[in-house]
């Protein structure tokens, strides 16, 4: 068996669509389909049982006999036997088809069906009516069809879902003796119920085939693993600390407010005659090509530009230059950047980086509470790196540092959160899960944030204010 | 010439100012930078030292500008660049001495003297001048008028470290001291501590010192086992080594970057971790070499502490001062002469380890010298705290310089105090242990022991290890990391 997609894009009647899927299966592997809820991870799963309308690209090699589990396919059973109750016009009591008839459907091996109805614990079901069994129990009738139909392809979509423990354990032990003879396609929504005879997996989203993933490339499954935890977890953004607590902030006045702002390198202006107010809520996306003064700019907030004293700056309610420390603006800001990330270099466990977040600091020269280290904590269950609390921050892959960062900046609910083009140097999955965090982080808080970007394509829902810089040539001397 | 203030002082007081050194608790400092507050500082020079902490002191909220000769003004010299692109207030000694409650001044030492005659007569009544060394006072003996407070706030780190650590959200460890002459208002310390909090030196540990404990402790740190140890050792061991066949690049290298790696073991864990690091039998043989280059050398370190406390060595230091510098220039000429420091680092791979068990020497040597320079501190009546900085403490981070720069730049980069006592401790010591060195082979410098059996003497392994962790300068090194650890590896 050999499977192969070709760029093909299937239509499930208007409500759904699978986009120019290249995909190839063949029968020495066995794959799991994950995805976020309402991805296309079912459809995809479904396309290989013939379902859905190609409106192009190909698919080749899919063998005759497929086994499909599924709650669509569970589904239809169902409503198939409800179709033959007549019972409202023809004024008889219809019991349904019996359970073992919907077995032996098909000319099925009896043998293996009654293996896999004892295995099942079905037996004293056999004369009920499918129509009266519950839905646990409809889930096991249609796996046994399907494992008795002595399939070519086995796909099975979430069968794992609604089974007791025990049945859980029993149909796992039971698919790991088919990888010989049957290659899978599983639908699966958690790691963590990944068997280990799985070797590829497919991520899906937004009706494209975004990754295909070789297990045993662990830096990949482990990428993929958080990803779909951010996208899929319930977990919260943790709040922030009460005994920490960020000053109030006057709600009539602006955030900052920047009153004609130059910069000046070597006698050459990079910035000129500057307004910029930043109101409470507003989020802002600020860009220009290199060398604009973006993060100049950005620096005067800060108060890392010398500069700032200079310039008429007002900033969380202070007019700087006026007495104010540079740790009175920051406790107001969280900021993440590529410089920042260079400048992270410390041995420190990932819990402290994000408690330094409380502090400002890089590093964490402070001893935190009990109830900070429980904030990290909860942080880090939301990234997915809570196995890695005393992990040194140094040797995680660049794209885990980026997203420990940005937990880092947002661990004390700032009023602004400066992102300086956070996706910079990441490749596609890594820009997908700081994406993702990003958007959880402005769906759960009352932060105002600051992006800057290159990317047109890394947009962030609820951005609707921009600032553009322009490059300002060096005067001609 | 100058009058030597510390050689004005009966016995009695000398003991007590050298014998001043307390490790401050961060509680000292809860009042932050409330002392300055209002207060209108001025920084005199914007070297590195002066533009990192003047730029720390405004970033925690100080009213910090810059004074500097009309000259640097009207020629836009670098100083007046830094200031001024940095966003300061930039102006002559006239225009802004008269307006400052405290003066920074942190120029070189050499240039002490005039700048204090210039700027004392502009200086308002009651103001603060600061130093961040105390040789101006105490070797040159400079009077400070009556009504002025004299305060020292002396990181003790380069000028890029203090703001690197600062915009980190820490610090440096930093000393701080008062003039007890001239503290007429009695607020001396308060203002040193807010000074130490402005630059973020309190979340580091600060010392509480004196103006002569600094300086002559400082003085002999630096010329024996900083830099002078470190410099003559580069030389001989190099030397020895091409002797022996060895490849120059790589001798260079093993040197070069040697003393950064032995040394980062001796920041922490002390002597003892050094020495833990090399196998037991190589660990044997460096004890034993120490011992022997210990006795050759304390008369050295002898001679060179007396000449430090009786004033001798300042006293001829300032005669090349006023002599254009001519020892001083001419000896850093030869050290860019040296075939070490004309050998290249080879493109060769050394592993951490390798820098142990092929510098055999290097570690007996930095042994030796961290433990004759605390010992002779110590005998001087300087108190173990002080001694533990200016010997163990401050060594890697020469080794560092000598590995980012090697040795001419090394000299270029420390004080001119640094620098001068460097040379003379040099040309006194490699004569002194040229029948030294002719013993020496590979196997201590070079290639490493070669043994087929790793075996020592169990009574004999005992021995060594007791004498190396019972020597004075581990006991007070683990109290001193102890405090260290609290306050910066929390990470």
């Amino acid at each position: 068996m050999n499977i192969r997609l070709d760029n093909l894009t299937v239509n499930f009647d208007d409500r759904f669509q699978l986009d120019q899927i290249n995909w190839q299966l063949d029968d020495t592997q066995h794959w799991v389909i994950t995805g976020a809820n309402g991805s296309g991870k079912s459809a995809l799963a479904a396309v290989l049982a013939g379902a859905g309308d190609n409106l192009s690209g190909t698919i080749e090699g899919l063998p005759a006999r497929v086994g499909l589990v599924s709650f669509e396919a569970q589904a239809e059973l169902i409503e198939r036997e409800r179709k033959k109750d007549d019972a409202d016009i023809m004024d008889v009591i219809s019991e349904g088809t019996p359970v073992h008839e919907i077995l032996s459907e098909g000319g099925r091996n009896p043998a293996l069906v009654s293996q896999l109805v004892e295995m099942f614990k079905l037996e004293s079901l056999l004369n009920r009516s499918f129509r009266k069994l519950s839905t646990g129990e409809s889930r096991k009738v249609i796996l046994i069809r399907a494992l008795a139909s002595e399939p070519e392809l086995l796909v099975l979509d979430e069968p794992f879902d609604g089974l007791d423990a025990h049945t859980l354990e029993m149909l796992q032990q039971y698919l790991a003796t088919l990888v010989e003879t049957v290659p899978m396609v599983l639908v699966l929504n958690r790691f963590d119920e990944f068997p280990d005879f799985v070797t590829h997996i497919a991520y899906v989203d937004h009706g494209r085939l975004a990754y295909q993933i070789d297990r045993n490339d662990k830096r990949a499954y482990n990428e993929l693993y958080q990803l779909l935890h951010l996208k899929t977890t319930d977990l919260e953004v943790p709040a922030a600390d009460p005994e920490t607590a960020i000053p109030r902030l006057d709600p009539a006045q602006p955030l900052v407010k920047l009153n004609s702002i130059n910069i000046t390198y070597d006698g050459h202006r990079i910035i000129d005659s500057l307004d910029w107010t930043i109101e409470r809520n507003q989020h802002w996306q600020l860009s220009g090509p290199n060398g604009s003064g973006k993060t100049g700019l950005l620096s005067l907030i800060t108060g890392d530009h010398p500069q700032c004293y200079v310039n008429d700056i007002f900033v969380f309610g202070f007019q700087r230059g006026k007495g104010e420390s540079i740790w009175q603006i920051k406790q107001f800001i969280g900021y993440v950047s590529t410089a920042l990330q260079w400048e992270y270099k410390v041995g420190t466990g990932l819990r402290n980086v994000i408690i330094s977040g409380f502090y400002d600091s890089i590093g964490l020269y402070t001893k935190a509470t009990d109830r900070q280290k429980k904030i990290a904590d909860e942080w880090l269950a939301l990234l997915g790196m809570s196995d890695r609390a005393d992990t040194p921050f140094n040797k995680l892959s660049y794209g885990d540092q980026r997203l420990l960062l940005i937990a880092r900046a947002m661990v004390k609910h700032p009023p602004l959160l400066i992102l300086d083009e956070p996706c910079l140097g990441l490749d596609d999955m890594n820009r997908q899960l700081v994406l993702a965090l990003i958007e959880k982080i402005c769906a759960a808080s009352e932060t105002s944030v600051l992006y800057v970007n290159h990317h047109a394509e890394d947009k962030i829902k609820g951005i609707e204010n921009y600032l553009k810089l322009e490059k300002r040539e060096p005067a001609a001397s | 010439m100058s009058n030597n203030y510390f050689n004005t002082l009966p016995l009695r007081e000398q003991l007590e100012q050298l014998g001043k050194c307390r490790f401050m608790s961060i509680d000292e400092f809860s009042d932050g930078v409330e002392a300055l507050k209002g207060k209108k500082m001025v920084v005199i020079g914007c070297g590195a030292q002066g533009l990192a902490q003047g730029m720390n002191l405004r970033d925690s909220g100080c009213d910090v500008s810059y004074a500097l000769r009309e000259a640097a003004i009207a020629e836009k010299r670098q100083s007046w660049k830094n200031a001024s692109e940095n966003g300061f207030v930039v102006g002559t000694y006239e225009e802004l001495i008269p307006t400052a409650d405290v003066v920074l001044n942190l120029t070189p030492d050499k240039q002490h003297t005039s700048v204090v005659n210039a700027i004392m007569p502009l200086m308002k009544q009651g103001a603060c001048l600061s130093y961040s060394h105390g040789f101006n006072i105490v070797e040159e003996g400079m009077k400070i008028r009556e009504d002025l407070t004299v305060i020292m706030v002396a990181p003790k780190c380069p000028g890029s470290e203090v703001r690197n650590e600062y915009v980190r959200g820490f610090g440096v460890p930093t000393l701080i001291a008062v003039h007890e002459d001239n503290d007429p208002k009695g607020e001396g310390l308060a203002l040193a501590k807010a000074y130490a909090a402005g630059t973020g030196g309190h979340k580091a540990g600060v010392l509480m010192s004196s103006f002569i404990a600094e300086v002559k402790s400082d003085l002999m740190g630096e010329q024996t086992i900083l830099c002078g140890m470190l410099q003559t050792g580069s030389l001989l061991c190099f030397d020895k080594m091409v002797e022996e066949g060895i490849d120059p690049g790589y001798a260079s290298k093993l040197i070069q970057y040697g003393w950064e790696t032995i040394t980062e073991a001796l920041k922490y864990g002390g002597v003892t971790n050094m020495l833990d690091r090399l196998s037991n039998p190589a660990k044997i043989k460096a004890f034993d070499l120490s011992e022997e280059l210990k006795q050759i050398m304390r008369p050295l370190y002898n001679k060179h502490q007396d000449d430090i406390i009786d004033g001798t060595f300042s006293r001829t230091m300032m005669e090349d001062w006023a002599n254009d510098d001519k020892n001083l220039l001419g000896w850093r000429a030869e050290t860019a002469e040296t075939a070490f420091e004309k050998t290249p680092a080879g493109d060769v791979e050394i592993s951490e380890q390798e820098y142990f068990d092929n510098g055999i020497l290097m570690v007996a040597m930095v042994k030796a010298g961290v433990e004759l320079a605390f010992e002779t501190m110590t005998a001087a009546g300087i108190i173990a705290d002080s001694a533990y900085y200016e010997s163990l403490h401050e060594t890697p981070l020469i080794a560092n310089t000598i590995a980012r720069k090697k040795l001419y730049e090394m000299n270029a980069t420390i004080s001119d105090t640094a620098e001068y006592g460097c040379y003379l401790y040099n040309h006194a010591c490699l004569p002194l242990l040229a029948d030294f060195m002719k013993d020496i082979k590979t196997d201590v410098i070079g290639k490493g022991l070669d043994l087929e059996d790793t075996g020592v003497d169990n009574a004999r392994l005992i021995e060594v290890n007791t004498a190396l962790r019972s020597h004075p300068v581990e006991a007070i090194g683990a109290v001193l990391r102890g405090h260290m650890a609290d306050m910066k590896k929390i990470v």
